[in-house]
């Protein structure tokens, strides 16, 4: 078995695609580095301090005045009442929600990247797992062989999973190496709260706990391989079921942009909150931010995922194990 | 090469895992432990050498109506640049319809307390929702109904003044009255009676704290009101936000020479 997911292994790595990830994320990252300095230096520059008080006191003020406007969406209007309350529980407890520091932007980044860069990332390794076996005809070299078909497939799963842990490992630390240069690589241990829960348009604080920021990125990373690796084993049972790579690559991609697209606009449809794409954004439940639809909670959003994942997954295995390959 | 990746995917994949399970033991299983309220309501003097201008108060100060954006304040900011090399920092924690009675709750919150401690000068402007309620009270322009709500209005307009003078008892403050937006509709003759009698009791109010000075705004938007008011007729436009920016920058130079 081992021998088997080293040879998956090296056919991953020989497609040289965990390295086209890796200088993709690079490049991103210096890109958001760039665009959250401009951002800091002009509302220092804006508001004359370098006060985070002041800043976050600013923010609120701004906010209060945007509800204060006609003709704001309801949608919203209730976004910002939540985020407002929780920027005002932050500065009543004199926390600092965003000090700068590479730890800081790694959790931006994260909680951005969780629900398309990621899954986007980890469809381009495993589009091609199975289908490119099919379409290049080697299938057959591979099933010939004394081992039972389940186990091949199993062995690839296995490769695909630690492919999914090396892409997140590459984030962090290309997104920790890079954004630090310029915002210092400390902060590991600032203080952050979590335990938000939102009911309608209060946020509740009564489960509102302090944890260390690298605890708190902790718990993020471990939603985002979470995600990752629901979407690639949804990627894989598509990867299973159709030949062509190509289509594997637009049927997912379509479902993860439908997903954003999605979320905008489900909150009165209330059972598509069902589908796995609009339960991507694990981290929001960890931050505080109001969910897509009302009554989604992290159980909730994890479940449907986990729900998901494990029904590709069977259908994966029991469509490789009975298929006549020809 | 392929190993060294492999064992590291499986040390990170062992990472993730075990950042998932705290992520479920943290959420779902955490006893609830009460948040101490630690809040330091610590000082900070680095920053002395700035002049310190914090705005509070309603949409007048918020500047709705310039499409600039600026208001009032950041005319008076843009003048007092011209005059002086010291730094200016400006809190403008204005909110748009804020009525007296917000405001003063806006001034219990520790932040705004902080503001208001190192603050130079305050520019204030207050009472417009109190008495118009968005144009509510023209239906009913009785002199009972007037004196109630003024009277409500002054008693919240007196403890704002005591708590700003209590939290910081050096800085000026500029109390600014208010205009009469409905100059040129009917019933103006009692709009402006209403309106002067309003900014006299409130100047009243005002005289009984050292150092909060009460800007007049009404004579300058007497004569040609609709040329001076933003398309809702009743917030100024960036002519009339002008106007009273000019007025109270002059004042500033005033109280800083008067200083010296």
């Amino acid at each position: 078995m081992t021998d088997l997911v080293y040879n998956e292994m090296l056919k991953i790595i020989r497609k040289k695609r965990l390295f086209i990830i890796a200088a993709i994320t690079a490049v991103l990252v210096a890109l958001f580095t760039y665009a959250q300095f401009k951002h800091v230096q002009d509302v220092q520059k804006r508001l004359g301090t370098a006060d985070w008080r002041t800043q976050l006191q600013q923010q609120i003020i701004d906010t209060q005045n945007r509800l204060n406007s006609s003709g704001i969406d309801e949608e919203w209007r209730k976004f910002l009442q939540i985020r407002l309350q929780q920027q005002q529980y932050y500065l009543d407890h004199n926390i600092n929600p965003s000090a700068p520091g590479a730890p800081t932007f790694m959790r931006t980044f994260v909680e951005n990247a969780i629900d398309l860069f990621l899954p986007l990332m980890v469809m381009v390794v495993v589009a091609d797992l199975v289908s490119s076996e099919a379409s290049g005809g080697t299938i057959k070299l591979l099933l010939t062989r004394p081992i039972k078909r389940w186990k091949i497939l199993l062995s690839k799963y296995i490769a695909m999973l630690l492919s999914i842990s090396f892409i997140v490992l590459s984030l962090v630390c290309l997104s920790w190496l890079i954004s630090g240069a310029v915002f210092g690589y400390g902060g590991w241990n600032l203080p952050l709260l979590t335990g938000f829960t939102i009911q309608g348009e209060e946020l509740n604080t009564a489960n509102v706990h302090l944890i260390s920021q690298w605890k708190y990125l902790l718990m993020e990373l471990g939603l985002a391989w979470f995600v990752a690796v629901v979407v690639g084993t949804l990627t894989f049972m598509l990867s299973v079921l159709i030949r062509s790579t190509a289509a594997v690559m637009g049927v997912m991609l379509a479902a993860l942009i439908s997903g954003a697209i999605l979320a905008n606009m489900v909150s009165s449809w209330e059972s598509a909150k069902y589908f796995f794409m609009v339960n991507l954004r694990l981290t929001d439940y960890i931050s505080g931010t109001a969910p897509p639809i009302n009554g989604m909670t992290l159980g909730f959003s994890m479940s449907v995922l986990a729900v998901w994942g494990i029904a590709a997954l069977l259908v994966a295995f029991f469509v490789f194990v009975k298929r006549d390959v020809y | 090469m392929v190993k060294v990746i492999a064992v590291l995917s499986i040390i990170a994949g062992g990472c993730w895992l075990f950042g998932l399970g705290l992520t479920v033991y943290d959420q779902f299983f955490q006893p609830t432990a009460s948040l101490s309220t630690h809040y330091r309501a610590e000082e900070t003097t680095d920053e002395d050498h700035r002049l310190q201008i914090v705005a509070i108060g309603d949409s007048l100060t918020r500047g709705t109506g310039d499409e600039t954006g600026k208001g009032y304040v950041g005319y008076v900011l843009d003048e007092l640049r011209t005059k002086t090399k010291q730094p200016i920092q400006l809190t403008n924690l204005a909110i748009k319809g804020q009525v007296s009675e917000q405001l003063l709750q806006q001034l219990q919150q520790n932040e705004v307390q902080r503001q208001l401690k190192q603050a130079d000068f305050v520019f204030m402007t207050i009472g417009g929702n109190d008495l118009f309620q968005g144009g509510e009270t023209l239906q009913n322009l009785s002199a009972e109904y007037i004196n109630r709500i003024k009277s409500v209005y002054l008693r919240h307009l007196d403890a704002i003044f005591r708590t700003i003078r209590s939290v910081n008892p050096h800085a000026v403050v500029f109390y600014i009255g208010l205009y009469n937006p409905f100059n040129q509709l009917d019933h103006a003759e009692t709009t402006s009676a209403i309106v002067r009698q309003w900014n006299y009791d409130s100047a009243e109010v005002a005289a009984r704290y050292p150092h909060i000075i009460a800007v007049p705004t009404y004579d300058l938007f007497e004569l040609h009101v609709n040329d001076y008011l933003y398309s809702d007729q009743f917030h100024p436009n960036k002519e009339g936000y002008k106007l009273i920016g000019e007025r109270l920058s002059s004042l500033i130079t005033f109280t800083k020479e008067g200083k010296k």
